[in-house]
């Protein structure tokens, strides 16, 4: 039986890659549910942002600060991808083969660029530590969390509240009806997509502060994202970042009581169970 | 107001109507009928930009429409109630309202557009937060009415509003139609209850494989043996 102390730092763990799978999907999960796009390389985009962000944080420049930098470069970048896609009408399906290509090229440009060897950002974030009780924990956990929660409180007003967001789920739902009302559906598609890609800079950010970067890690959320934007709900804002938690703290609590490789099969329980019991939800 | 010149429209090869041209006055109501497949849901969505003229022109107040970006339409105060009524169903009824009164002009005055509307409609009042694709289909139609009117229109397009709906309900639908007409805005009816849109329409046009076939005032057309048997007979038997 493993002590409470055990428990304690396995339940904030999995709160914070929790939060990391929530913020990762968050862009994920709205440009698939709102733009149809189902952007494979929204991970390729979110480890390059982390390089990016190690790039200019070693030549001196706050991490933060990259984020200036990084997004407006990302935005333009995720806006010019929709564009493209739908300049050629190209479906959702076909989108996940597109991105899964341009996943492969990121990829490659990176292990061009930093090779292939592993890469860590020092930035004195890493050395902050907050003592709670028995835990200790780290700045750019918390960091990830505040901007997991924050982002995902934000868009979810926005698409709720604001006549941006109605805008944006009337167009989802049907684009040409929309525009009969006067709603510019594709600038609109334009703009989502570019903040879809732009969060995906925010997610590289925090992983630049959290783990050692090697190009392969690319793939080693793909899975468990996926799972997460699924059980969060097609283009929801909260969804990604409640389902990250849940899949997270089971993960960590699998990792504590049992061993480390059982974790992935939690995810994906998880996901099975929702697709036999809701399929409606997806 | 409403002036529609030799229009053509087509999908792919297919040409789905062909030298079309009708004219609505201010404040009339006209109405178009015609058999399935004729193209009456293929000119009012046109109209109402949600399909590209391939030729011709769209005049309204004599400045033609037809080559402005489809979200541009509604801006001349062009507002449809599409066949099938097409509601954003997974948005609430106050939602899918507050959608049609997005245009610059309408969203100032959207307030008291959301009053008028839920006057006319009272049981959408007490709705305002259900989900639209959980009402009724008497209630859907009253909500995409509602949705055209609070773009405040000038020009109202309606597309097959009385499908599917039970008779009750279609006689309601058109006193209220009547209502909306006599509030002073312009409007362009397709109908397959021919006896039923005759009976409200100012002027008629009939339309057939694509063409304006006849036209004329209400009265007029009904006399006509060839429309009598083609129509008024007919619809009446299948109702």
């Amino acid at each position: 039986m493993p002590s409470l102390a055990l428990l304690a730092q396995s339940l904030a763990s999995g709160i914070f890659i929790g939060a990391l799978y929530g913020l990762l999907g968050l862009g994920l999960s709205l440009a698939w549910g709102l733009l149809g796009q189902i952007n494979l390389a929204h991970f390729a985009l979110a480890l390059l942002g982390a390089y990016l962000t190690y790039q200019l944080g070693t030549a001196g420049l706050d991490p933060l600060a990259t984020l200036a930098i990084v997004l407006p470069a990302f935005f333009v970048f995720g806006a010019a991808l929709h564009w493209l896609f739908a300049r050629f009408a190209v479906s959702a399906f076909n989108s996940l083969l597109v991105t899964f290509g341009l996943t492969v090229i990121i990829e490659a440009a990176i292990q061009w660029i930093w090779s292939a060897d592993f890469r860590r950002l020092e930035s004195h974030y890493a050395d902050i530590r907050y003592r709670v009780g028995t835990l200790y924990i780290p700045l750019p956990e918390l960091l990830t969390l505040a901007l997991a929660v924050a982002l995902s409180l934000a868009l979810w007003a926005a698409l709720r509240y604001t006549d941006f967001g109605k805008a944006l789920r009337a167009s989802a739902e049907d684009a040409s009806m929309a525009q009969a009302f006067g709603v510019n559906a594709k600038a609109l598609a334009l703009l989502l997509s570019g903040i879809s890609a732009a969060l995906a800079g925010v997610a590289g950010l925090c992983i630049a502060l959290s783990y050692t970067l090697a190009p392969s890690q690319i793939y080693a959320w793909v899975g468990v994202v996926f799972a997460v934007v699924m059980l969060g709900g097609l283009g929801s804002a909260l969804g990604p970042l409640i389902a990250g938690i849940v899949i997270g703290v089971s993960e960590a609590l699998t990792m504590a009581f049992t061993a480390p490789s059982w974790a992935p099969l939690v995810s994906f329980s998880l996901l099975i169970a929702l697709l036999l019991l809701r399929p409606e939800k997806i | 107001m409403l002036e529609v010149d030799r229009v053509r429209v087509s999908y792919g090869a297919a040409a789905a109507i062909v030298d079309v041209s009708l004219t609505i006055g201010d404040r009339e109501l006209v109405c178009v009928v015609g058999p399935n497949g004729a193209g009456k849901t293929t000119l009012i969505n046109a109209l109402a930009g949600l399909h590209r003229i391939d030729s011709g022109a769209l005049r309204l107040d004599g400045r033609d429409v037809s080559r402005l970006a489809p979200h541009r339409y509604c801006d001349h105060g062009i507002a449809i109630v599409p066949e099938g009524r097409r509601l954003f169903t997974g948005m609430t009824v106050r939602e899918n309202l507050e959608l049609g009164a997005y245009r610059r002009a309408a969203r100032a005055k959207r307030a008291r557009s959301l009053e008028r509307v839920c006057a006319l409609f009272p049981v959408l009042a007490e709705r305002l937060e259900a989900r639209a694709g959980a009402l009724s289909g008497g209630q859907q139609q009253m909500v995409a009415i509602g949705r055209a009117l609070m773009a405040e229109p000038r020009l109202l397009l309606l597309d097959e509003p009385s499908l599917g709906l039970a008779p009750l309900i279609v006689t309601a639908l058109f006193e209220t139609i009547r209502t909306i007409a006599a509030s002073g805005v312009t409007m362009l009816l397709v109908e397959q209850n021919v006896a039923l849109a005759l009976e409200v329409a100012s002027r008629a046009y009939v339309l057939e494989e694509g063409r304006i076939a006849a036209q004329g005032a209400p009265a007029e057309l009904r006399r006509r043996p060839e429309i009598r048997r083609a129509y008024l007979g007919l619809t009446e038997e299948a109702r």
